[in-house]
């Protein structure tokens, strides 16, 4: 497969999986913080008060709170739906990146199946119609429950029509990849914001249960909840852990677990399943630098166990994880993508 | 109020109805279909083949156009129709054409006959903008120079069919008779039924039959690698060029996905370098290799003319191509035929002033408003000036032009192309359109799919049917009538144009086996 075509189906699996990680983020977090309880200093019901309180926070953890206060002033809801789902301006906005998606499958759509090419077309264009005032006007949730459909219908397609060959095996990688990352990135700063003030890993241990706001306590479950709903994961878990959410279970679900379809772990062995199957074909490369880093991505995560990581610190855990997914992504454009 | 109830002629030939404001007979069944449907039920077709359009991401790019970049090709809904008998004539002429130009560039890039002969003043063949210099005496595989050619014809006020213009570098739009005629059957099938008209279909199998035949020879019977090459997602004709490629089953490339190594081509793939033995490429000789054309060329691949030359890619449409093409030279491809096949030429050139020749020049320069100017070597509607359409300014920016360069501009008559009945807001309104055949010019034979692409200019009045210039597009429907058994006479004489190609093709292989040609494509 030419090199170009490998990279941009390579892409097309990371935007389209990246655009399903934001539409459940701000999803999640719009509705969590619709319901969560008035956090303590703040004395008003009023709504208008309330509103820059409630995505702050997904700004600082998305990362964009700086692009965001650069051209907004203030976190109204429309704004910031605005800045997620629409903006232009934003590279990291579900119009941006499906775009992205939607021009590197343009470049290859003889590569594709034109029912792929037609579903991320029309996705596009129908996003290109929308703005956020519809949006709150209608159902935000249906929204971004429409978005997810896309990314799904897309899998689905892929599914059914493409070759079992190297095109899907680099969407699949692109896909995979990504997921692995966006996972461990909103545990990481979802954690983080279920800890404000108590951030390290000692007292993380030590107030486990002492407050309602503290961890274990009911805000806890809550945001733990929350975690695990922003990725589907929600009844899965329950019908592998009975007894109820507590965070080493919800590490071990979402990082270690193999058979979770968005776990760390999954997502890192299924890119490890594609570059084998790659190098398999007539004239693979092998042993490059690439599959040495999954394949020691894939011990640690098959050997290690989730309270170890707590111990160690979850945090850093997390961190060394994304930055190892990250080093992945740059071996595999040195390895196959540009020479 | 039934449709067409207010369709005017105007005057001019109409594709659809005679001047009596019947329809002609080869669309009488056509027309009762379409009045059979009310106005809103053929708007929402409409409405329904735009979306599809838009949808599959049918477009094109404009040049000059930051926003908004892909345009949806209009397509209008009504076919345009062409009788089998009138068909046979025209696939017969298309052939007597490019049989002799094909003839001409084997000649003018070998032995020069018909310049040493005078027929063609040599002059102007060897001042052609797209004369390759670097070409003399190199043999494309097969002696063929152009696998694809696109004729542009058009039908003037009396009803007669005249070739405006040949295209025998990158013709485009094969891809929208394509997609046409899929989608006008999903959108009116019952148009078609118990039409008979002729599938068009088969035109990517022809086209790969055809590449796979130019295998060099290291392929030895093993299956051919075939590529075509794409300037990239910014060019106008991206979406066919991609779309070929999917229809045929090749790789897409780019020049930056290619590159030489000891005269052979590579692609770069993620399992290492892969050989490539055929090119269909849709990028123009002077971006096509930097080390022998324009240097500044990102889209070409250095080295890939000299593996060319060495035989080791086959390249269609071959190079230099472009000089049969000129429009000055257009005026003597009727001389062209005759010197080459003994015949009249079949289907009429449309007539053709040279402003290089003092006599034609003060007509020229006296009449710029009335004649069509036309620049040598421009197309997609630029570099022309339609004289009765024209401003003095503009007429007198041409003049300067022609003054200051001659040799670049040709002038005609201006034709009042017929016209065909188009959707215009609520209305059937006539439109001037055009006929662009598509001629695939293989080893063995040459194929024309029936039909074509009809163009249409959409602007009122205009007679410009470039997409470039608001044109669309419309189905194309080659048609048996009553009682047609097909054309005998043109069968035969299709027969003896194959027979005069393959005795000229015998006398090059012949040729070639005493070996005068190999030793002359050293590099330069």
């Amino acid at each position: 497969m030419l090199c170009r075509d490998a990279d941009s189906c390579f892409w097309i699996g990371r935007y389209v999986e990246r655009v399903e990680a934001t539409a459940r983020m701000v999803d999640v977090h719009y509705h969590a913080a619709l319901e969560s309880p008035i956090p303590p200093g703040v004395n008003t019901v009023e709504d208008a008060d309330l509103e820059p309180i409630r995505w702050q926070s997904l700004l600082a953890i998305s990362g964009s709170d700086e692009d965001f206060y650069k051209r907004y002033t203030s976190e109204n809801d429309r704004d910031v739906l605005h800045f997620f789902s629409f903006d232009t301006l934003n590279p990291n906005s579900i119009l941006s990146t499906w775009k992205l998606a939607r021009d590197n499958a343009r470049s290859i759509r003889e590569q594709i199946a034109s029912e792929m090419w037609e579903s991320l077309n029309a996705t596009y264009l129908s996003l290109k119609g929308m703005d956020a005032d519809q949006v709150l006007a209608a159902s935000p949730h249906e929204f971004f429950n429409s978005v997810k459909n896309s990314s799904h219908l897309l899998q689905g397609i892929l599914n059914r029509t493409m070759l079992m060959g190297e095109a899907r095996d680099w969407l699949d990688a692109g896909r995979f990849l990504e997921r692995a990352c966006q996972t461990a990135r909103l545990l990481d700063v979802k954690y983080h914001d279920l800890l404000p003030v108590q951030a390290d890993t000692d007292t993380f241990a030590r107030t486990a249960g002492a407050s309602a706001y503290g961890v274990g306590g009911a805000i806890d479950a809550h945001g733990w909840m929350a975690v695990l709903k922003s990725v589907s994961a929600l009844e899965m878990y329950r019908k592998t852990h009975r007894d109820g959410i507590k965070p080493a279970n919800v590490v071990d679900f979402l990082v270690l677990c193999p058979s979770f379809p968005a776990s760390v772990k999954h997502g890192i062995g299924r890119v490890e399943g594609c570059l084998k199957r790659i190098r398999d074909g007539a004239g693979g490369k092998t042993g490059t630098e690439a599959e040495r880093l999954i394949g020691r991505l894939v011990a640690d995560l098959t050997y290690t166990r989730p309270d170890e990581i707590i111990e160690a610190g979850l945090h850093e855990f997390l961190e060394n994880v994304q930055e190892r997914c990250d080093s992945i992504g740059s071996a595999i454009h040195r390895s196959y993508l540009s020479y | 109020m039934a449709l067409f109830d207010r369709y005017q002629t105007d005057g001019f030939y109409d594709e659809m109805f005679q001047p009596d404001g019947q329809p002609r007979p080869h669309y009488r069944r056509l027309y009762q279909r379409i009045r059979a449907m009310s106005g809103e039920d053929f708007r929402r077709r409409c409405q329904l083949a735009d979306l599809t359009l838009v949808n599959q991401g049918i477009t094109f790019a404009v040049y000059g156009n930051e926003e908004g970049v892909e345009k949806a090709f209009p397509f209008d809904l009504i076919p345009r129709i062409i009788p089998a008998e009138e068909w046979d004539h025209i696939e017969l002429g298309l052939k007597q054409r490019l049989v002799a130009l094909n003839l001409f560039l084997y000649d003018v890039y070998h032995d020069q006959k018909i310049l040493n002969d005078g027929v063609v003043p040599r002059e102007l063949v060897l001042g052609a903008a797209n004369y390759r210099r670097e070409f003399q005496g190199a043999d494309p595989p097969h002696g063929i120079y152009v696998h694809i050619c696109g004729s542009d014809l058009i039908r003037d006020g009396e009803g007669v069919l005249r070739v405006l213009e040949d295209n025998l570098r990158t013709p485009s739009g094969v891809s929208y008779v394509l997609e046409n005629r899929i989608i006008l059957t999903r959108v009116m099938p019952q148009l078609f039924r118990d039409m008979s008209v002729k599938p068009v279909d088969h035109y990517p199998v022809a086209l790969l039959k055809n590449l796979r035949a130019l295998a060099p020879a290291h392929c030895a019977g093993s299956e051919p690698t075939i590529g075509l090459l794409t300037p990239g997602v910014y060019n106008s004709a991206y979406f066919e060029h991609s779309f070929l490629a999917q229809q045929l089953g090749i790789q897409l490339v780019e020049g930056r996905d290619l590159f030489v190594d000891d005269n052979q081509v590579f692609m770069k793939t993620t399992r290492g370098p892969q050989r490539l033995d055929v090119i269909y490429r849709r990028v123009d000789d002077d971006f096509l290799d930097p080390m022998v054309f324009r240097q500044d060329s990102v889209l070409g691949v250095p080295g890939l003319i000299n593996a060319y030359r060495a035989g080791n890619v086959a390249l269609a449409n071959s190079i230099g191509t472009g000089v049969a093409d000129d429009k000055v030279i257009y005026a003597y491809v009727p001389r062209i035929i005759k010197y080459y096949l003994g015949e009249e030429a079949i289907i009429p050139n449309v007539d053709t002033f040279l402003a290089w020749q003092p006599s034609d020049y003060s007509y020229i320069m006296n009449n710029l408003d009335k004649l069509v100017i036309k620049a040598a070597n421009e197309s997609g509607g630029y570099g022309m000036l339609i004289g009765p359409q024209s401003t003095r300014a503009e007429q007198a920016e041409f003049a300067d032009k022609i003054r200051a360069n001659p040799r670049n501009y040709i002038a005609q008559p201006l034709i009042a192309l017929s016209r065909s009945p188009a959707m215009i807001g609520d209305n059937f309104e006539g439109r001037h359109v055009d006929l662009r055949p598509y001629i695939l010019y293989g080893v063995d034979d040459i194929t024309i799919i029936p039909g074509g692409l009809t163009r249409v200019a959409l602007r009122k009045g205009s007679y410009v049917v470039n997409s470039s210039q608001g044109g669309g597009s419309k189905d194309t429907w080659v048609l048996p009538g009553e009682g047609y058994a097909g054309n005998a006479g043109a069968m035969q004489k299709a027969d003896e144009i194959m027979s005069a190609l393959s005795l000229f093709q015998h006398q090059r292989q012949e040729q070639s086996e005493f070996g005068s040609i190999s030793t002359q494509m050293g590099v330069q």
